[in-house]
């Protein structure tokens, strides 16, 4: 089952994801850009990259959309594709993680996400669940 | 959904969102639709959009949307809005968009249908093998860290001083390939990482490069200026910064962000987050930005390079003898700081053309001396199944819309949708059926771009060329299109 679900924009891509903790709401976010973005397949270059990825914002709807955007930014310049993230440390202004990355060539890709956005943006905790909206430039 | 909006009724082609919407709207707004095109436009929210991009400090006259607008994030896509820098305007990076300076450009040939109709299978190969797409992909054109300083500075020119082109082919380009004011200080290292081995690469999405055939003209006295004629072989190329400018736009998004509160700007929505042109964070944006844009121009003038040589490669002859001649090339995301007369005074707007064309009239200041009797070249990219349009610029555009105009047919489903509903190998019978050959890197590119996921072309030209803020001249339809 997908850990995330698809909203609908006419020209970009939403998408909600919900997890009991705020680590497993970022982790749960990175990965669906890896599932909307990309297909595994034949792997032909084995090697594991891991990148280490620290950001820290206000509040934690600008941690959130900066989290993903350096996901975004550092996939596309190291050429990878995070195929894992384990979650150091986390606040609501703070994360700190380890994303491990596969050679892009081992995937083939069925959409480019240019960033995430601010707009319709929400990162909620209601009682125990952790829940949150964010619309990607495609 | 827009439901709650009530337009008043201007004329045929124009609808007003009054100021009195929303309280927070510094000015109306104003949409350049007829009533075919406002069901569809209802039917998301990019009319929200536009009431909401009223808001900014500095707007004037109106909030401006064209009749290919559809749902953006922060600024509705075909949306202008122009701010005054005198008057504490500011510039948002939300504004231009990620893929600063997309755009697209146009080239003739001599060449008609007949020359080529054999050949054209050979001919989409060649184009698909030849120019990089796809997402990430990296292009041959490769260059040191110093020279990619120098692209960003001299933009088109840069490419054609090495050996890329000819000096023609900038005076056929938007601000003659490069934007001044460019600042590579203002550029991240980040970007600059994004940005490297991505010259002369198509991208992925909505980019391709097509063949097409001139099937209808408006104006003969137009198509005899521009050497156009029914059934003559035309190439589009539509392409932008690639990672390069995502990277500026959201570093300084980020950045922007946190000028709401410095500057005690109120917006309804983060992603208009913007500062004065005036103010330090302005002026580092607007210097990055310009940076990306030249960056694209020179991508546009690299892949035209490689569109060149893969026709000289299939029809043995050199570009000059098949007369393929660049006509114009046109941005339409980027803001411009650009003069206008505001209530009897002269003023430096800063015009913000977020999925829209400038379009400039006759005389304008701005065109080179061979267009300066014709109005700009505008060139208005359609879906792959139908149409695509050269229009020209006009006087009227310059007195009620910033000089600008539509920048395509526009979406109306969401890609997912269009994912759904599509069947692709119906759709390349179709698209087979009428003499098209498709070639695209990504799997589901094809399934997201089908026609039935855009807005009629062809509407939406008739409501600009009615409402007098562009002129058609010719319509082409596609032969052969290459997707990234």
């Amino acid at each position: 089952m997908k850990n995330y679900e698809v909203l609908e924009h006419t020209a970009d891509i939403g998408i909600r994801v919900k997890s009991s903790s705020l680590e497993g709401l970022f982790r749960n976010a990175g990965l669906a850009i890896t599932d909307i973005s990309t297909e595994k397949q034949k792997t032909q270059y084995p090697e594991k990259h891991k990148i280490v990825i620290t950001q820290k914002a206000d509040n934690v709807e600008e941690l959130f959309v900066n989290w993903l955007n350096e996901l975004l930014s550092v996939s596309s310049a190291e050429a990878l594709i995070f195929e894992d993230i384990k979650i150091s440390q986390i606040t609501e202004n703070f994360v700190d993680a380890i994303a491990i990355g596969s050679d892009m060539r081992n995937y083939k890709t069925n959409v480019e996400i240019k960033a995430a956005t601010y707009h319709q943006l929400k990162v909620q905790k209601s009682g125990s669940l952790w829940q949150a909206e964010v619309i990607f430039d495609v | 959904m827009s439901d709650n909006i009530q337009l008043e009724k201007i004329d045929d082609y124009r609808w007003r969102i009054p100021k009195s919407y929303k309280p927070g709207m510094r000015v109306p707004g104003l949409i350049y639709a007829d009533e075919k095109l406002l069901k569809s436009i209802y039917q998301d929210r990019a009319l929200e959009q536009v009431a909401n991009v009223a808001f900014l400090p500095g707007i004037v006259n109106n909030s401006l949307a064209m009749p290919d607008i559809h749902w953006g994030y922060g600024f509705p896509i075909g949306g202008v809005a122009a701010t005054d820098i005198e008057e504490g305007g500011v510039i948002s990076p939300g504004g231009v968009g990620f893929d600063i300076n997309c755009g697209v450009r146009m080239l003739r040939t001599d060449l008609k249908y007949d020359d080529i109709k054999d050949k054209l299978k050979d001919l989409v190969y060649a184009l698909f093998s030849n120019v990089p797409s796809g997402v990430g992909s990296k292009g041959d054109i490769r260059v040191s860290a110093k020279e990619e300083r120098q692209i960003l500075v001299k933009g088109a020119k840069w490419a054609v001083e090495n050996g890329f082109g000819c000096q023609d082919d900038l005076e056929c380009t938007e601000e003659f390939g490069a934007v001044q004011g460019a600042d590579p200080e203002a550029v991240s290292e980040r970007a600059y990482e994004r940005g490297k081995a991505q010259s002369g690469t198509l991208g992925s999405g909505n980019h391709f490069l097509e063949i097409q055939v001139i099937d209808q003209l408006y104006d003969s006295r137009l198509c005899d200026e521009f050497g156009l004629d029914l059934g003559q072989i035309t190439l589009m190329i539509h392409s932008g910064s690639r990672g390069f400018g995502y990277q500026i736009c959201e570093d300084y998004v980020k950045n922007m962000v946190h000028c709401l509160q410095k500057y005690n700007i109120n917006v309804p929505d983060r992603q208009l987050a913007c500062a004065p042109v005036n103010s330090t964070e302005g002026k580092l944006y607007l210097g990055a930005m310009r940076c990306a844009a030249n960056y694209a121009w020179a991508n546009r003038q690299c892949l035209m390079y490689l569109a060149r040589q893969s026709f000289e490669k299939v029809l043995g002859s050199s570009w000059q003898k098949l007369g393929m001649h660049l006509i114009y090339d046109v941005t339409h995301n980027i803001a411009k700081i650009e003069k206008y007369t505001i209530d009897g005074k002269e003023k430096n707007l800063c015009v913000h053309r977020k999925g829209a064309t400038r379009a400039f009239g006759p005389d304008h200041p701005a065109l080179p001396e061979r267009y300066k009797k014709t109005g700009q070249p505008v060139i208005i990219p359609g879906d792959m199944g139908r149409n695509s349009y050269l229009l020209v610029g006009t006087k009227k555009a310059e007195e009620e819309t910033f000089g600008s105009t539509c920048h395509g047919a526009g979406r109306v489903k969401s890609r997912t949708a269009s994912t759904r509903t599509t069947n692709l190998n119906t759709l390349l019978k179709e698209l087979e059926s009428k003499g098209i050959i498709v070639k695209a890197s990504g799997r589901n590119t094809l399934v997201e771009e089908a026609p039935s996921a855009y807005k009629d072309v062809n509407d939406v030209v008739n409501v600009v060329h009615n409402a007098g803020i562009s002129k058609r001249v010719c319509r082409m339809r596609p032969l052969g299109v290459i997707k990234g």
